[in-house]
């Protein structure tokens, strides 16, 4: 098998039999936008908008770089903002406009 | 308990292919994509512990949006550690269990 | 501006920090699918609720009733899920949940090497590091010495069962109950099960500067 299928054939989330360094203990205070990711999650779950595993092909097909790169949640909103452009319940367009908007919410007033 | 009507024709995949003690051997399959059968028991052999009730749908179709189709039964397969690493150092009865979809499984 | 789908997201965190970059990627999305009525406007806000009553304390408690209850623990080990139904505890579409009993024969741990599965309906979310690689990439290859690093010692005449979760089945580690507890109230015994000992990582055990109060 060349190198390149394999990235094809063993997805950048399959940690099984691997090797990995000592466990860490680390645990860390769920942030509230997390939890809120996660409670989004569960919902678009109910309304079969996102199922569990369209969410989980979602984060594999983010590839490598990005799985790595991107922390858990991170990597969770993202796979939904790719699927939800593939379903076309939204656009990169609008989701451009509302972040912007979203973050002019908490600029400094005054000029 | 009633017995079934005779004459009855079972859809595709009604009836579990394997049953508990069943010797199988997971498809040495590499599919891209998707997939929800680790690459580290692919063409590995085990026996069937249990069949998960009720029968569903294919997971992997599923991670593509596709929540209809013919169900099958998922079943929880035994390994023996030993048959899943050589030189595995521990005791030969330690042991990996896993739920496996039928289309993966095969006969041994 | 919408002021509507404001007026709907639940209060920001931080006071007036800038949230990062995902998080108003979280923020838009909800407020978007609120917009185009494809989520309802309070059912984030709901959900964070649900979410919120599971904790590893619901799980100690199951865990505390089948150490005491033999027929409760004869149900849970039959169908979790259907047993603990019966407790109100509810469950997400077809999700199972099969619950692993420890022996003096055997010692069950879990993980999930394709993901993060976890009975979060009874535990809540995972510890970050049931999701990182080490524990992923090596339990189901060389589990004792992962349980080793957790400082527990399973002994060679003892099974270990390593279950990788793949399906729509959870799984929750039933820990031995400890020596010398024979009359410890149901609550007593619950606050010695803590959530590793459900993953399996640690056994249940009496805390060593604990005395124990009657």
């Amino acid at each position: 098998m060349t190198q390149t299928e394999h990235l094809l054939t063993r997805l950048p989330t399959e940690m099984g039999g691997l090797d990995g360094g000592p466990i860490q203990r680390v645990e860390h205070e769920y942030a509230p936008w997390e939890k809120r990711c996660h409670a989004l999650a569960n919902v678009l779950d109910i309304h079969k908008i996102i199922s569990t595993e369209e969410k989980r092909r979602g984060v594999e097909a983010l590839g490598s770089e990005l799985v790595e790169k991107l922390t858990y949640y991170q990597r969770w909103i993202v796979a939904f903002v790719n699927i939800l452009f593939e379903k076309e319940l939204l656009t990169p367009e609008e989701l451009a406009r509302k972040m912007d908007e979203v973050a002019a919410r908490h600029e400094p007033s005054g000029g | 308990m009633p017995k079934p009507f005779p004459n009855i024709v079972h859809a595709e995949g009604e009836e579990p292919l394997f049953k508990p003690g069943d010797q199988v051997k997971i498809s040495a399959r590499y599919p891209m994509g998707h997939y929800r059968v680790p690459n580290y028991i692919r063409g590995k052999r085990g026996r069937v512990e249990s069949v998960i009730e009720p029968r569903a749908v294919n997971n992997e179709d599923e991670g593509f949006g596709r929540n209809a189709g013919l169900k099958r039964y998922y079943y929880r397969i035994i390994f023996p550690l030993t048959e899943l690493w050589p030189g595995y150092a521990g005791p030969k009865t330690d042991e990996l269990r896993i739920e496996v979809f039928e289309t993966w499984l095969e006969g041994s | 501006m919408s002021s509507d789908a404001h007026a709907h997201a639940p209060i920001p965190d931080a006071g007036d920090a800038m949230p990062s970059y995902y998080e108003i990627m979280e923020t838009a999305v909800r407020e978007l699918l609120v917009e185009k009525n494809a989520i309802g406007a309070g059912e984030i806000r709901q959900m964070l609720e649900v979410m919120d009553t599971r904790t590893p304390a619901l799980g100690s408690q199951i865990v505390a009733r089948a150490w005491v209850d033999p027929a409760f623990r004869a149900r849970l080990l039959a169908n979790g899920r259907a047993t603990l139904e019966e407790l109100g505890i509810d469950f997400f579409e077809n999700t199972q949940l099969t619950v692993l009993e420890n022996t003096d024969k055997v010692h069950n741990i879990v993980v999930c090497t394709l993901c993060s599965c976890y009975p979060r309906e009874i535990l809540g979310l995972p510890p970050d590091w049931y999701k990182l690689k080490p524990y992923r990439a090596r339990t189901v290859k060389e589990p004792r010495a992962v349980l080793a690093e957790f400082g527990t010692l399973i002994p060679d005449d003892v099974e270990i069962r390593v279950s990788d979760s793949t399906s729509m089945v959870r799984f929750l580690v039933l820990p031995q109950r400890p020596q010398n507890t024979e009359n410890w109230s149901e609550e007593q015994l619950a606050s010695l099960v803590t959530r590793d000992a459900m993953i399996g990582v640690v056994r249940a055990a009496i805390p060593e500067k604990t005395e124990k109060s009657r």
